[in-house]
């Protein structure tokens, strides 16, 4: 059965309005599907710089976003603005190439991604972080509650640990909660393990 | 501790949420991602979904550390 079609559109006019709160529940559904979007540059750009700018901009042109008729115009927006941006970078590093010009022509994926607002995963993943052992689930937990404001030199100097000890509890982390979900039947999008 | 291959710290360091406001008009890009070959930063973008997706259900408001990135840099920008 076809899961019916949630218009986040409705969150639009008070994000172009300036409300940051509404932008906060548009992110939440439209993040992960725009970083999807972003998979087949991944080899050739730094996805994540790429995305945060994105949004920065989609924010910016939210005032002038035209609804064309359809659900989630506005992630629509989101994908080509995404999509034109790591084209653009794409080119300023490597130049115009055949998959550059592959990649403008693939259909932009829409589908949600919503794993996210599922009750039992979330009460899953907080259980399996709770069993980490001490020092990883700390490494794990520090860039959570930093929410990327701080760079891991900085957390891992926070926590009492040499930056190269930071990143391995980190990895041993997120490979212990990959066997853990994994062992509790969870799949996350992509490959945390 | 020392099962962890250098790729494995450098998508660490790369799957963080952390990045350098733009200089110039220019994205910058975080260090670490220059170090990984393709199939590294492919893997990277693997691991960075599944993490977002995880701090998103660890999170009270259901939002990743990118998404709170974001929005710390557009009220930032309105201060």
């Amino acid at each position: 059965m076809t899961e019916p079609i949630v218009d986040h559109d409705a969150l639009q006019p008070a994000i172009a309005r300036g409300d940051t709160e509404a932008f906060a529940s548009w992110l939440s559904f439209g993040e992960p599907i725009l970083r999807r979007g972003l998979t087949s540059f991944a080899a050739r750009v730094d996805v994540e710089a790429v995305l945060q700018e994105g949004l920065l901009r989609l924010w910016q042109v939210a005032p002038k976003f035209v609804p064309d008729g359809q659900p989630n115009g506005f992630l629509r927006l989101g994908l080509r603005i995404t999509r034109n941006l790591a084209i653009s970078e794409t080119r300023r590093f490597h130049g115009r190439s055949e998959d550059v010009t592959h990649a403008e022509h693939e259909p932009p994926d829409d589908s949600a991604e919503d794993a996210r607002s599922d009750p039992m995963l979330r009460t899953v993943i907080a259980t399996c972080a709770e069993k980490l052992p001490d020092s990883p689930k700390r490494a794990l937990l520090a860039r959570c509650e930093s929410r990327g404001s701080d760079d891991d030199k900085a957390l891992a100097e926070r926590l009492g640990m040499r930056h190269n000890t930071f990143l391995q509890n980190f990895t041993r982390a997120r490979k212990l909660l990959a066997d853990c979900l994994k062992g509790n039947g969870i799949a996350l999008p992509g490959e945390l393990g | 501790m020392s099962d962890e291959t250098t790729d494995d710290l450098l998508i660490a360091e790369v799957v963080s949420a952390h990045r350098p406001p733009p200089k110039g008009g220019m994205l910058r890009y975080h260090p670490a991602w220059h170090d990984l070959s393709p199939e590294g930063r492919a893997k990277a973008h693997e691991v960075a979904r599944a993490l977002r997706a995880a701090e998103a259900a660890l999170d009270p408001r259901g939002l990743s550390t990118t998404a709170h990135c974001v929005l710390e840099r557009i009220r930032g920008a309105s201060r």
